[in-house]
C-alpha cells in the first residue's frame, strides 16, 4: 500500500493501474474461498449444527412431560456415569467390535485372496457375494431372523439333519446363542464390504514385485508381511475405520433379531439411545449420552488415524 | 554355475500358443540373449525357466535336474525384472539381502555380502534410501545388486534397460557385460533391441512367433542370416530387400531392374546362384554395404555402379543415411555425414556385390551361396 502510493504521488499516471491491479489480484486471490464458501455451510448446517444442538439439548431437561428448556449444567452427564445399563451397553458394542471386526477382515481377507487368480465365472461370484452389502440391514435382519427361527428356521432343521434328532435351539432367546447369531448375522452382511476393498487393493499390487520375492525365496508369510501388506495398508485401514465406526453404532440387525433382549443383555449404545430417546422420550439425557458417545469416538478416532500414517 | 537344456518346450495361453515348441542348449557362464519382436514368446521363454509360468509340455533340464516341477524359489535363479521390481517399503540395504534373509542367513553374513554387492555396483552410499528416492538408474543397479548377492546358477533378466534413457541405457549395458565378465554365471537376457543383443551376447537365440528362428553367435547371425527375417531384424537401419529377377548378362548373372539398371553378381558366387537364372529373387543389401562412387576410396572389384535419384537425405551427424527407389522399393543407403545430397540429385552409388544375399521369394529363406 505504501509503496503504491509513493508512486502515486511522484508519477501520476502509473499509479493508478498499479493498485488497480493489486486489487484484482486480491480478489483472484479470495475468489476460491467465495468458491467453496457454499459447500462449507453445507457442511456446518448439517455436521456441526447438530453437534451442537445435542450439546444444547443435553443441558436442559427435556423428557415426555415436561419441556423444561433452563440451564441444568452437567446432570444428565453426572448421571450418565452412573448409570449401569449405559456402561453396559458401551460394553455390548465394544464386544461386537472387536469379535466383528477381526472376522470381517480376515474372511474379506482371505476371500479376496481366493478370487484374486482369475477364474472362470470369478465376475458371477464376487456380484453374488456383494449381494448382502446391498441388502438393506434391517431386511437382512428380519432374514436372519426367519433363518434363526427355532420351529420353522432352515438353520435348526440343517443342524438336526447333522444331530439326527430336532435342534430347538432358540437363536434369539436363549442368552448362549444370541451373540453368535447376532454376530453371524452381522459378518455376513458385511465382510463382502472388507472382500471387495480389499480385492481392489490387492490386484494393485505389483504382480512383478511378489514374483521377484518368490524367486528371492521368501514364502507366503514373508511376502504378505513386507511387501504385499504395506502395500494394501492405506485401504485396508481405511476399510477398518469404515467398519469399527459401523459396528459402534450397531442397531439394525440387532434390533431385527433380538431389540437388544434377552433382557438388555445385547443392548448396544445405540439401542439404548434409541429405547431412552424415542420409546421414553428422555430427550435430553439421551442427548447427554449421544454427545458423550461423540466425544468418544472423536477421540479414538483422532489417535487412530494419527497412528495409521494412511497418508504415507 | 550351471547349464541348461530345454526339450520340446510348448506353452500356451488357452488357444494362443505362445511357446510352440523350443529346443535350446546353454553352456555354462554363457551370455545367452533372447531376441525378437514384440510377441514372439522370448519373455515368456525366460518366464517358464524361472518358474513363473507352468509349462505344457516339454523339459526344462538345470545341470541335470529337471525343473519342470520345482516352485520359482527352489530353482535358485535371479532375476531382473523390466520394472525393477524393487520392495518399495524396504530401504537398499533390505532390498539386496532379502534373498539372504529368506533362506536364513546368518547376519554377519548378509551384511558382508549385500556390502561386496553394493560395492561392485557403486551404490554403497545409497543403501539406507528407500527406492522412490532412487533415480532410475540406481534403480536399476540395486535390482542387479538384489540378484548378483545371492549365489544364484542362473541370471535371468527382462528387459531391464527399457525403462531406462537412452544415456545410461549405453552406460548400465557396458556395467552388465562388465559385470558377466567378472561373475561368469550363465546368463539369459530378453530384450527387444537388436544393438543390444549383439554387443551382449556370447549367442543370439532369436525368436519369432515361438519357434527359434535362428541362433548362434552375433556376428554370425548377422553375417549369414538363415531367413530374411533374421537379415532384417538385426542391423540398423534395417538391411534393404528388392524384389527382382536374376537373368543371364555377357558371361555371368545379374540381377536386372527398372531403367535398364543391372547389378552383375560377383564371379566367385555365380556358380552357387546358377539354378536361379531367370527366376524371381529377393535382393538383400546392407545399407552400409553400398556406398558413395568417387568418395576417394579406391574401388573394390567386387562394387558395382548404379546411378540413382535420391529422394529423402537423413543427417545423423557420424552419418548420413540417403533414400532413393529401386523397382518400387525404398532403399537406404548409408553415406559419410559430409556427402549430404539434396533431393533431387542423381548420383552413383557403388553397391559391394560380395555382400549381397538373395532370398527365396517363396520360402522366405536365404539362398546359401
Amino acid at each position: 500500500m505504501n509503496s503504491g502510493g509513493a508512486t502515486g504521488e511522484t508519477v501520476a499516471g502509473p499509479g493508478g493501474p498499479a493498485l488497480l491491479t493489486r486489487a484484482s489480484q486480491a480478489a483472484d486471490r479470495n475468489f476460491k474461498y467465495w468458491m467453496i464458501f457454499p459447500a462449507v455451510l453445507v457442511i456446518l448446517l448439517i455436521g456441526l449444527f447438530p453437534v451442537i444442538y445435542t450439546l444444547i439439548v443435553s443441558t436442559q431437561n427435556l423428557t415426555m412431560m415436561d419441556e423444561d428448556t433452563t440451564f441444568h449444567g452437567l446432570m444428565h452427564y453426572r448421571a450418565l456415569l452412573e448409570d449401569a445399563r449405559f456402561w453396559e451397553s458401551l460394553l455390548h458394542t465394544f464386544i461386537f467390535v472387536v469379535v466383528a471386526l477381526p472376522a470381517e477382515l480376515i474372511f474379506g481377507l482371505a476371500m479376496a485372496y481366493l478370487f484374486l487368480e482369475r477364474l472362470p465365472g470369478r465376475q458371477i461370484f464376487v456380484a453374488l457375494l456383494v449381494l448382502p452389502v446391498i441388502t438393506s440391514p434391517i431386511i437382512a435382519g428380519a432374514t436372519w431372523r426367519l433363518l434363526f427361527d427355532n420351529r420353522f428356521g432352515p438353520i435348526n432343521q440343517i443342524l438336526g439333519w447333522f444331530a439326527g434328532e430336532p435342534v430347538p435351539i432358540l437363536w434369539t432367546v436363549d442368552p448362549n446363542f444370541v451373540y453368535p447369531a447376532i454376530l453371524i448375522a452381522e459378518i455376513w452382511q458385511w465382510t463382502p464390504f472388507m472382500f471387495l476393498l480389499l480385492l481392489a487393493a490387492l490386484s494393485n499390487v505389483d504382480q512383478s514385485q511378489i514374483e521377484a520375492a518368490e524367486l528371492d525365496g521368501a514364502g507366503f508369510w514373508r511376502t504378505f508381511t513386507r511387501i504385499v501388506l504395506p502395500a494394501i495398508w492405506p485401504v485396508m485401514a481405511i476399510a477398518v475405520l469404515i467398519r469399527a465406526l459401523d459396528l459402534f453404532r450397531l442397531f439394525d440387525v440387532i434390533w431385527a433379531l433380538t431389540r437388544g433382549g434377552p433382557g438388555t443383555s445385547t443392548e448396544t449404545i445405540s439401542i439404548y439411545a434409541y429405547v431412552l430417546g424415542f420409546q421414553q422420550f428422555e430427550t435430553s439425557y439421551t442427548s447427554a449420552m449421544a454427545f458423550l458417545v461423540i466425544v468418544i469416538l472423536a477421540v479414538s478416532i483422532t489417535l487412530i488415524l494419527r497412528r495409521m500414517e494412511i497418508d504415507r | 554355475m550351471a547349464r541348461l537344456e530345454i526339450r520340446g518346450l510348448r506353452k500356451s495361453y488357452g488357444k494362443v500358443e505362445a511357446l510352440k515348441g523350443i529346443d535350446l542348449d546353454i553352456a555354462d557362464g554363457e551370455f545367452c540373449v533372447f531376441v525378437g519382436p514384440s510377441g514372439c514368446g522370448k519373455s515368456t521363454l525366460l518366464r517358464t525357466i524361472a518358474g513363473l509360468e507352468d509349462i505344457n509340455a516339454g523339459t526344462i533340464d538345470i545341470d541335470g535336474e529337471v525343473v519342470n516341477n520345482l516352485r520359482p524359489r527352489d530353482r535358485n535363479i535371479a532375476m531382473v525384472f523390466q520394472n525393477y521390481a524393487l520392495y518399495p517399503y524396504l530401504n537398499v540395504y533390505e532390498n539386496i539381502a532379502f534373498g539372504l534373509r529368506a533362506r536364513k542367513v546368518p547376519d554377519a553374513e548378509v551384511k558382508v555380502r549385500v556390502g561386496n554387492a553394493a560395492e561392485m555396483l557403486g551404490i554403497s552410499g545409497l543403501l539406507d534410501r528407500t527406492p522412490r528416492q532412487l533415480s532410475g538408474g540406481q534403480r536399476q543397479r540395486v535390482a542387479i545388486g538384489r540378484a548378483v548377492v545371492r549365489d544364484a546358477r542362473l541370471f535371468l533378466f527382462d528387459e531391464p534397460l527399457s525403462n531406462l534413457d537412452a544415456q545410461l541405457r549405453d552406460g548400465m549395458r557396458a556395467e552388465i557385460k562388465r559385470l558377466h565378465q567378472e561373475i561368469g554365471k550363465t546368463t539369459i537376457y530378453v530384450t527387444h533391441d537388436q544393438i543390444e543383443a549383439m554387443t551382449l551376447a556370447d549367442r543370439i537365440v532369436l525368436l519369432r512367433d515361438g519357434l527359434i528362428e535362428q541362433q548362434g553367435a552375433p556376428l554370425d547371425l548377422f553375417e549369414r542370416p538363415a531367413t530374411r527375417f533374421v537379415a532384417g531384424f538385426l542391423g540398423s537401419p534395417q538391411m534393404n530387400f528388392v524384389e527382382t529377377k536374376l537373368e543371364q548378362a555377357d558371361d555371368g548373372l545379374a540381377l536386372v531392374f527398372d531403367q535398364d539398371r543391372k547389378l552383375p553378381l560377383d564371379p566367385t558366387r555365380v556358380p552357387a546362384f546358377d539354378k536361379w537364372r531367370g527366376r524371381d529373387v529377393i535382393l538383400g543389401i546392407r545399407p552400409e554395404h553400398m556406398s558413395r562412387s568417387g568418395d576417394g576410396a579406391s574401388r573394390k572389384p567386387a562394387e558395382t555402379p548404379l546411378n540413382v535419384l535420391v529422394d529423402l537425405v537423413q543427417p545423423t551427424g557420424t552419418r548420413t543415411y540417403a533414400q532413393f527407389r529401386l523397382n518400387g522399393t525404398e532403399i537406404t543407403v548409408e553415406l559419410p555425414s559430409h556427402t549430404v545430397e539434396r533431393p533431387g540429385t542423381t548420383i552413383e552409388i557403388l553397391v559391394d556385390m560380395s555382400r549381397i544375399i538373395l532370398v527365396d521369394p517363396e520360402t522366405q529363406r536365404v539362398i546359401p551361396g
